[in-house]
């Protein structure tokens, strides 16, 4: 069996505390969850996904190259049809001839990809898993005052962390949180004896068809709808409450998802643990359990801390509760098929170096804006860090419409123009906005740090692309 | 190559005006163009119609050039409509001087139109910004006011220049605007009023953007062989410059100058045998605050750096050593895209000919008149004299 070679996490920066939930509603559906990480009005889990996975390679010191197996987990897919790992896969730089699948429909899926991939077989280059999910309720629901956001990913090789012990079980429970075609808001009876035993009979089950010994692990990554759950059936799992606590991100991001148990872990690597027990969850119900060993300390990096505490205000403004949605005017028309060439330069800021002159282009198309020469250009990948050379800040008022229900969502943002340096020296300048929260700011000569977010929605087909946020550090 | 002359020239009012149509607008100022020549005017004289638009309002992006030539009863006459954004009728200007200079024509109607003040603002902002680099820039979530506003900072961080200077280019611009019969913002406002504004794209506030507005321009350009027909007095097109950009700010090499106004400009002055010290005043391409600051720099009226001293000193106001859009500029007089460079033309005839009422520019002999398209993809400069 194959190995985790390293891991990534990602959650977003913006936060809410349970106490506004109190105060908007006089009481607070997620149990256990002191704060949770909420989602810009731009991203969404393959975003979230792509920050992580880009982590998870940069720590184990891979490229999108390396990368021959992708796999991405989410219960919260932003198309409900359309293969989503081509254009995480593109963000990436995975290969076109990799194999990829998405893993939907349960929390369990995170967990469930990482065993595929463990046994995935014929695999000599990298496999990387990523799990990310943003759920969603009814503003009056637990699921939704228990939704957080979040991201982790593992690249999968022939070194690093072992996993001794994989196991499966799924039992009928129906009923206790599912989410029907078409609706964006998972949902549950509220049944609370039953949903509680769906939990705990199917995690049993999964455990108890190991063969490891519990006993010597050092955290237990439980998947954890909520912060009180996975405590509350600690003991019928054969692990203590120290255990779940040293393997969770529940209390700071809230429910993750397909990414619960897959965080718990990242953290639990992150913390230096050596023996982990890994247990996803779904609903349905279905439960996967894994045992890892990590002796070796893998690599791993993690951005997981939040800075900007929002209102509820605030946060019924991110998820569009209170927002018109797009104008009537309708907004600037770029055709898929124009947006779909200019993809390299949107995902990963593939620039040209001319191959009369050696200037840098981008986007590289037409003549040369230095020599005139329509010789064509060879390809590079610009540098993800840059510098602002002209910036503004667009007013409410002052966004185009198509940029209208972003601000109505986030806030103000900035756009800029931004030099970013080519692998051989010089620097080319590339538009780009810039995504503001709390109390950034950004002036000319700020360094700025290159992101994939949401740059717009037309026709229902979204389109991805490069912005910045402030580079801190 | 023959001379071309300016022999008249008019515009309709600039502002809102929701019972007028573009084409209604466009016969007024071809009315006005008609009744301001000197020994009168016959349209059937017309050869040749080139007519600037961005696309009025968004609603006929096709044929609107013979759209308003038929509706002025021009039956027959060709009509070819210019596109350059902002700069169209500065172009479509440009046009007819090349037309009567190479021969082909001895009498061409000129001018521009559009339409912009019945539209919600989402889909002003639709069209407009669809105007300039959409692909990328517009993106990245700015219009036109964001590009300058980065323009700005980019301006403000390498000068000593102020946002205080900005507004101070308002507090001139409406104050001759004030005296302006046909300004869509004819009104003067304070320093206070100027800083005090809402922002729109930091640094730039409302009173540093103009306004979008209606209107039409109309400019009647003879030749040498015909001039004597139609005035004794009138004003020679002395030097056309023009030249074109990268349509995104991010392509090009500097964003605190405009290089096609630069170039422009030198073709301008050149053809004209004249520098910027032979300018008597200049109606420049004021759509921001930036904007007219730049200019400053990039038509020689000053150093590189040095645009901001010259509003603070008082040296481009109405009364000083240089006026600077003494119709009110765009900021005050009103920016209906097509109509705005042609409009120019207007007021330089006006004031050449001693026909600019209250605002005349006393013994202007010499104008220079400075049109841009959009962030400046285009720019076209024309020098005008009095006929020696």
């Amino acid at each position: 069996m194959r190995q985790i070679s390293s891991a990534g996490a990602y959650a977003p920066r913006l936060r809410i505390d349970a106490e506004e939930f109190r105060e908007a509603w006089g009481r607070f559906g997620g149990a256990g969850v002191r704060t949770k990480a909420v989602q810009d009005a731009d991203e969404d889990a393959l975003t979230m996904g792509a920050e992580a996975g880009r982590r998870a390679l940069d720590a184990g010191g891979f490229e999108g190259d390396d990368v021959d197996w992708l796999a991405f987990a989410t219960t919260t897919p932003p198309l409900e049809e359309e293969d989503l790992t081509v254009r995480l896969g593109s963000v990436l730089g995975v290969p076109r001839t990799a194999t990829t699948r998405t893993v939907t429909g349960s929390t369990r899926s995170g967990v469930r990809a990482l065993a595929d991939a463990l046994t995935a077989g014929g695999t000599d280059g990298v496999a990387l898993v990523v799990a990310a999910d943003c759920p969603r309720g009814a503003p009056d629901g637990d699921e939704e005052h228990a939704a957080g956001a979040g991201a982790a990913a593992f690249a999968v090789g022939d070194s690093g962390a072992e996993v001794v012990d994989t196991a499966t079980y799924s039992e009928p429970y129906p009923g206790t949180r599912f989410r029907s075609a078409g609706d964006d808001e998972v949902q549950g009876l509220g049944v609370t004896q039953y949903d509680r035993e769906a939990y705990r009979a199917t995690l049993v089950g999964a455990i108890d068809a190991l063969d490891a010994d519990l006993g010597a692990v050092d955290a237990a990554a439980l998947q954890a709808p909520d912060g009180k759950l996975p405590y509350r059936v600690a003991a019928d799992l054969g692990v203590s409450t120290e255990q779940v606590r040293a393997a969770t991100t529940v209390h700071e991001l809230g429910d993750t998802g397909a990414a619960s148990a897959p965080l718990g872990l990242v953290s639990a690597l992150a913390d230096g643990a050596e023996r982990v027990l890994v247990a996803g969850f779904g609903s349905g119900a279905s439960a996967t359990a894994m045992v890892v060993e990590n002796e070796s300390s893998v690599p791993v990096g993690t951005s997981l801390d939040g800075d900007v505490s929002l209102t509820y205000a605030d946060y019924l403004r991110r998820r569009g509760e209170i927002t018109s949605g797009p104008p009537a005017g309708g907004g600037a028309y770029v055709s898929v098929p124009s947006w779909t060439r200019s993809v390299p330069q949107r995902h990963r800021l593939a620039a040209g170096q001319c191959l009369v002159c050696g200037s840098l282009q981008f986007p590289p198309e037409g003549a040369c804006r230095d020599c005139a020469s329509l010789s064509g250009f060879d390809r590079v990948v610009l540098a993800t860090t840059g510098t602002v050379e002209a910036v503004t800040t667009i007013a409410a008022g002052g966004a185009p419409p198509e940029f209208g229900e972003q601000v109505a969502q986030s806030g103000p943002f900035a756009s800029a123009v931004v030099s970013f340096g080519g692998p051989d020296g010089g620097a080319v300048s590339v538009p780009v906005q810039v995504v503001l929260a709390g109390d950034d700011a950004v002036s000319t000569g700020d360094r700025v740090r290159a992101v994939v977010r949401r740059i717009y929605t037309q026709e229902d087909v979204s389109r991805y692309g490069v912005k910045v946020v402030p580079a801190t550090g | 190559m023959r001379d071309a002359y300016v022999v008249g020239a008019g515009q309709s009012p600039f502002g809102s005006f929701p019972d007028e149509s573009y084409r209604s607008l466009f016969l007024t100022a071809f009315e006005r163009a008609v009744e301001s020549v000197p020994k009168g005017f016959d349209p059937t004289d017309v050869d040749e119609a080139v007519v600037g638009t961005l696309g009025v309002g968004g609603r006929q992006l096709g044929l609107s050039g013979p759209a308003v030539t038929e509706y002025v009863g021009l039956h027959g006459v060709p009509c070819t409509r210019v596109e350059n954004a902002c700069a169209a009728s500065g172009y479509a200007v440009r046009q007819a001087v090349q037309a009567v200079k190479s021969g082909m024509a001895d009498v061409v109607l000129t001018g521009g139109f559009e339409v912009m003040g019945d539209l919600s603002g989402d889909v002003t902002k639709y069209w407009l910004g669809v105007s300039g680099e959409t692909e990328w820039e517009r993106l990245t979530g700015t219009t036109f006011a964001g590009v300058y506003a980065q323009m700005a900072s980019a301006y403000l961080a390498e000068t000593d220049a102020t946002v205080e200077d900005l507004s101070r280019v308002a507090v001139k611009n409406h104050a001759n605007g004030a005296a302006n019969p046909d300004a869509h913002l004819g009104f003067e406002c304070s320093l206070d009023d100027a800083r005090g504004s809402p922002t729109v794209a930091d640094p730039l506030n409302l009173y540093h953007c103009c306004p979008t507005s209606d209107g039409a321009s109309a400019v009647l350009v003879v030749s040498e062989d015909v001039v004597d027909e139609y005035s004794d007095a009138p004003i020679r097109v002395a030097g056309v410059g023009a030249a074109s950009d990268a349509v995104g700010l991010f392509h090009r090499d500097t964003y605190t100058s405009i290089p096609a106004s630069v170039a422009a400009a030198e073709r301008a002055y050149e053809m004209a045998g004249v520098g910027p010290d032979d300018v008597d005043f200049a109606e420049v391409h004021d759509c921001f605050a930036i904007a007219e600051l730049l200019a400053y720099e990039d038509l020689g009226f000053c150093e590189r750096g040095e645009a901001a001293t010259l509003v603070r000193d008082g040296v481009t106001a109405r009364d000083g050593d240089l006026p600077v859009n003494p119709s009110g500029g765009l900021k005050s007089k009103g920016h209906p895209i097509g109509a705005t460079g042609a409009g120019q033309v207007v007021e330089a005839f006006k004031q050449l000919a001693g026909r600019a009422g209250q605002r005349q520019i006393a013994g202007a002999t010499r104008a220079l008149t400075h049109n841009v398209g959009g962030s400046g993809g285009a720019a076209v400069v024309h020098v005008l004299e009095v006929a020696e």
